[in-house]
């Protein structure tokens, strides 16, 4: 190899941490990527950890203190490419699934009750490309160890990594499963991203959307069949907005702004 | 050259066509029909009307490595396809790989596509109409070349088509199963067989004068409101036994310079698809798309094949989670207004 190993960050801000354990869960390749890789930082996994100039940033969690937005523009800043893995950095996850609904103050003195917490001022969880420009995004709850290995693998080679931009049908008919929407079961598969090998569908659960948005969706044209199939429309907006963050929430507020013109 | 056999032969004779390849067949297991690797006749579902993805897979597979490359060059991945026999495939089906056929091997020869249809035999099977069906209306419910042998179930015996000298070289490996020997009753039971078949389609649609339907429709209202309820999802293009688009993408080991190069099921519903360098997409919105799809299937393919690239196979119907297919599109052009 010619081309000098990257030097990589690992970070994880609000979240369960499974995107950096599916990494470190990559057991076979674990030392090929240690060894591909420089890695500078990754507090999950050694203690012994610098924090300085990156190539990339890996970055896992939304962002929902003042302290973890300091942190997060602080890599920014030094990092070349910054990528958002996991559903929660890049779109927020299930702690952003009411954003832009307000009522966060409320929600949160229902769980804080009115102790004070002084560690740093929190606010409703945001995906990371809420605050600062994200470069990549590859999402999954918790990330495929296939996707991510593959792009990290394009990336040392200074090749741009290809993600599937399909929703999550594509795989589920790659598998030859029946549809289960046609069915009349609430499914979520083509308004979510593919790269998970349609797990759910393959075992007759229909999917909750965990990979977060695809890039094309038609929320009103599945909402409108849901409500046809009979699931109320209340049940409807919380599934979808699960795991759909800002972007699910606008294309729903159209749809139901479009329902009460009509 | 037609043959007959004795029902209760066609297990022997597929015991004995092992020895060509490995042997698949349609199956069912928890409502999937899928066509799978069988050891006998006894693992398979010859009722099913049509498995959830056609045999394309077995032809060109949903994601498969084309070579492995390195530094000095490239090595091709032909070596591991396996010989494999495929039986109980319905006359739709096989119309859809002599489509495939067309585009794969004529102009352009597609080595990866040619070197699985030359270790693929096909064993057609005559098939019972469901509500779904609508191969009447593409004229693709009878089927006279594609395939090796052709099994028409004639309730007490099987008439068997020779289609190739493949098919004759398993007919040879049991010989004694077959009979030359037809009579007047033969032909009459078989005249029976094509009527009362023709009787039992349940979907009633109209595909001639398609062409002008779509050329006078281009710009119909009926293309938004289609493409409002389209969820891009790309189901009708897997399951459809003539779409044939795919994608090409390089994989590289780890730190290393070797690596594939894998091609995976494209779908022209997808906005990526038609995405272009700068940005710029040439079919951005999906009633462009879809109307693409259709016009591609019952107009441009007319134009330049002389038949529609639909096989009537009702995957479409089947899968549609919205109700966009083949029946619906054409209603709905011919009718001006989509249905509910």
């Amino acid at each position: 190899m010619t081309r000098q190993s990257p030097k990589v960050g690992v970070y994880g801000f609000t979240g369960c941490a499974g995107d950096q354990l599916m990494i470190l869960n990559c057991e076979d390749q674990l030392v090929d990527l240690f060894g591909a890789t420089e890695i500078r930082s990754f507090v999950m996994a050694k203690s012994d950890n610098h924090e300085g100039e990156l190539d990339v940033a890996f970055i896992e969690g939304s962002i929902s203190t003042e302290e973890q937005l300091k942190k997060l523009k602080e890599i920014r800043e030094r990092a070349k490419v910054v990528i958002a893995i996991g559903t929660c950095a890049s779109h927020g996850g299930p702690q952003a699934m009411k954003l832009g609904e307000g009522g966060w103050e409320e929600r949160y003195r229902k769980v804080y009750g009115n102790a004070k917490i002084t560690i740093s001022k929190a606010f409703e969880a945001q995906p990371i490309d809420a605050f600062v420009k994200v470069d990549m995004y590859i999402p999954g709850c918790p990330i495929d160890k296939g996707e991510f290995l593959a792009a990290v693998s394009k990336l040392v080679a200074g090749r741009h990594p290809y993600l599937y931009k399909f929703p999550v049908c594509t795989e589920c008919k790659w598998k030859e499963n029946p549809c289960i929407l046609y069915a009349g079961k609430f499914c979520g598969g083509p308004l979510t991203k593919a790269g998970c090998g349609a797990v759910c569908p393959s075992y007759g659960l229909p999917c909750v959307g965990c990979w977060g948005p695809t890039d094309d969706l038609n929320v009103s044209s599945e909402y409108k069949l849901l409500k046809e199939k009979g699931y109320n429309p209340d049940e409807i907006l919380r599934k979808l907005r699960k795991f759909g963050g800002a972007k699910v929430a606008q294309l729903l507020k159209d749809v139901e702004n479009k329902g009460a013109k009509a | 050259m037609i043959l007959k056999m004795k029902k209760e032969d066609l297990s022997t004779f597929l015991d004995s066509v092992k020895e060509w390849g490995e042997l698949r067949g349609p199956t069912k297991k928890e409502g999937r029909v899928t066509y799978s690797r069988v050891d006998s006749l006894s693992q398979m579902d010859l009722k099913a009307a049509r498995t959830i993805i056609p045999p394309k897979k077995f032809l060109y597979p949903p994601r498969f490595t084309m070579f492995d490359y390195d530094q000095d060059g490239y090595t091709e991945r032909l070596g591991d396809v396996p010989k494999r026999v495929l039986f109980g495939i319905h006359p739709c089906d096989i119309h859809g790989i002599l489509i495939m056929d067309k585009l794969f091997l004529e102009t352009y020869k597609d080595p990866y596509y040619a070197e699985r249809r030359e270790k693929t035999l096909l064993l057609g099977h005559s098939c019972i109409p469901d509500d779904k069906c609508m191969c009447i209306a593409t004229n693709t419910d009878f089927v006279a070349e594609g395939f090796d042998l052709f099994f028409s179930d004639l309730k007490m015996f099987y008439l068997v088509w020779v289609g190739s000298t493949k098919g004759h070289d398993l007919i040879r490996l049991k010989p004694e199963l077959f009979s030359r020997e037809l009579d007047k009753n033969d032909i009459l039971n078989y005249t029976e067989y094509r009527k009362w078949k023709n009787s039992q389609f349940k979907t009633k649609i109209d595909l001639t004068g398609m062409p002008d339907i779509f050329e006078l429709g281009y710009g119909s209202p009926v293309w938004d409101q289609l493409g409002d309820k389209c969820l891009s999802c790309g189901q009708c293009t897997m399951v459809c036994p003539t779409c044939n688009c795919y994608n090409v993408v390089d994989e590289v080991e780890l730190g290393a310079l070797e690596g594939t190069r894998d091609r995976f099921w494209d779908s022209c519903m997808f906005r990526e698809y038609s995405l272009v360098a700068g940005g710029h997409n040439f079919r951005d919105k999906r009633s462009d798309r879809l109307r693409l799809w259709y016009t591609h299937k019952l107009q441009a393919f007319i134009g330049e094949f002389g038949k529609p690239a639909c096989v009537g196979c009702g995957r479409c119907v089947e899968t549609c989670p919205v109700e966009i297919n083949v029946v619906t599109v054409s209603t709905a052009l011919k009718e001006q207004e989509v249905g509910k």
